[in-house]
């Protein structure tokens, strides 16, 4: 699965950003964050210490407080470009009531299928069935998901992200709830599509020493609960 | 901020509530004496004028001649002639209903779209509710005249009101993580709700069409009382004549009509919830209460 061109600039570049809700307090500073074609980084941290809410900031769901965040070249969008970002939910986002060839389907179509009212493409389809396969569910195509397990609806999920081919992958904790064997089968079929394709990851993970295996760099947001000395919530960089 | 709910506070309120509704009724009621001839004249009105129904709605209309099969022959019948013919406004008005419907409430759902394109949408859907459908029939047989044609657009129009009315709060109260996930996809609005939401809400909108179907005919037997088609015509036929006898044969029809469609109802909802991914729904299950078969499980041990 080829990645679109995403040209030779950094995948995302964060600056001075505050991240939050309108409102409320703010949940966390990042004075500076660059991730490159290729590059996996994992975010880790305390939960409730704002992970889920910097991937919905750079998915463009949620606005910054203040700073800049520039995505596949684009500042602070209101929304991506259509089929540049896969983010796979914590709680995955997927329609409960559609079968597994419908819900990965709709990656496929946003990567593959340039306008909503364009025919059916059939390379849209072959992604989908090459996804679908990579995660072990051919024998689940027509399933409706609600009737599969936890573990065999986060696969799902991370087909529907695979099918759409992106410059970027976002993974909310989309490792849990597998077996070890899913889990490495899972986190294969990611990172190799990253690596092959030059496409960034970006991924949070609760478990620090699982994060530290899989991640070329690491992020801990800490608000105290890590290290007692810091005073307010800030993200630092951890060497590897 | 809102607080708890605190029992003694909840009894306090309900009991305002009803000596409030006494004192309401009190205020409208001149008499309260009239009260104690009623049971009387129930008795003689029914002795007298009501029972035993008149079946002969159920026979064959002497004009135009039955040409059905003899054991076929109700299907000449004004009963017959007028209980299809309101089912089939209901069927109609149904399906046109949620066709016209459906749009509006994917614009009126607020977890879709801005204010500006939701409050329209609502207004448009609270106006075609705003009236009941017996004042819709009498406006569209002022338009288009007497039958069953005024009575269908009268009550397209109201389950377009009514119907997304229902539609657009079961969007509403749907997951936000697919829209979360649809949107940093970068689908379109289109695509959202062809793809997303109406799948994710699919169980939700059949369901509530079967529930509209079942309204829609209940209401449809009074809608001819104006002129707008169905069985409503005969019974405000035989009204006018004081044939009161034919007017509760034509109840007494209606009312099993509506228990059978009710139960085709459940039965087809069953399949349309989540409780039917784990056990088929059976007419055993639709017609006996679930007390008595949960007893009977008991008592086999199971």
């Amino acid at each position: 699965m080829a990645v679109k061109d995403g040209g030779h600039g950094p995948i995302i570049r964060l600056h001075n950003i505050v991240i939050g809700y309108e409102s409320e307090d703010p949940l966390v500073k990042i004075p500076n964050l660059e991730i490159s074609p290729g590059e996996i980084v994992a975010i880790a941290g305390p939960s409730g210490v704002g992970k889920t809410t910097l991937l919905r900031t750079i998915a463009g769901l949620v606005k910054p407080l203040s700073g800049t965040v520039e995505v596949c070249g684009k500042v602070n969008p209101s929304l991506p470009s259509r089929g540049e970002v896969g983010y796979v939910p914590q709680r995955l986002g997927l329609i409960r009531h559609a079968s597994v060839m419908h819900n990965v389907m709709l990656g496929a179509n946003a990567g593959h299928k340039p306008h909503w009212y364009f025919p059916p493409s059939s390379t849209a389809k072959e992604h989908a069935l090459e996804a679908i396969s990579s995660m072990g569910l051919m024998d689940k195509i027509g399933e409706p998901v609600r009737r599969l397990s936890g573990g065999q609806q986060r696969r799902v999920a991370t087909a529907r992200t695979l099918a759409q081919s992106p410059k970027l992958i976002m993974a909310d904790e989309f490792l849990s709830e597998l077996d070890e064997g899913t889990m490495q089968t899972v986190l294969g079929s990611v990172i190799d599509y990253v690596r092959s394709s030059g496409a960034a990851l970006l991924v949070v993970e609760h478990d620090i020493s699982r994060a530290k295996s899989m991640a070329d760099r690491l992020l801990v947001i800490d608000d105290g609960r890590v290290n007692p000395f810091i005073t307010e919530t800030t993200a630092m960089e951890v060497k590897v | 901020m809102r607080t708890a709910i605190n029992g003694t506070r909840m009894g306090i309120v309900a009991l305002m509530t009803v000596l409030m509704s006494l004192l309401i009724m009190d205020g409208m009621v001149d008499d309260w004496g009239r009260l104690s001839g009623g049971l009387d004249n129930l008795v003689v009105f029914f002795h007298q004028s009501l029972w035993p129904p008149d079946w002969s709605v159920i026979e064959p209309q002497a004009y135009p001649v039955c040409t059905a099969h003899p054991a076929l022959d109700f299907t000449c019948s004004t009963a017959w002639i007028g209980m299809i013919e309101t089912l089939k406004i209901a069927f109609v008005s149904t399906v046109f209903g949620m066709i016209i419907s459906l749009p509006f409430s994917l614009l009126a759902a607020r977890n879709l779209n801005p204010r500006w394109i939701s409050y329209p949408s609502r207004f448009i859907l609270s106006a075609s509710r705003s009236l009941p459908s017996i004042i819709w029939a009498i406006f569209f047989v002022i338009l288009v005249g007497f039958g069953p044609l005024s009575g269908a657009l009268a009550m397209t129009v109201y389950t377009v009101g009514y119907l997304g009315k229902l539609q657009y709060e079961s969007i509403e109260g749907m997951s936000k993580t697919p829209l979360y996930a649809s949107d940093a996809m970068g689908l379109s609005k289109f695509e959202t709700a062809v793809n997303v939401v109406i799948p994710e809400c699919a169980n939700d909108l059949i369901s509530h069409a079967i529930f509209m179907f079942e309204y829609n005919f209940r209401h449809g037997t009074i809608i001819g009382i104006v002129g707008a088609g169905g069985i409503g015509y005969y019974i405000n036929l035989y009204l006018k004549f004081l044939q009161y006898d034919k007017v509760i044969a034509y109840l007494i029809i209606i009312f099993f009509v509506v228990i059978i469609l009710d139960m085709i109802s459940i039965y087809a909802r069953s399949f349309f919830n989540e409780e039917g991914d784990s056990s088929s729904p059976s007419w055993f299950g639709v017609f006996v209460p679930e007390i008595l078969t949960s007893g009977l499980r008991r008592l086999r041990g199971q």
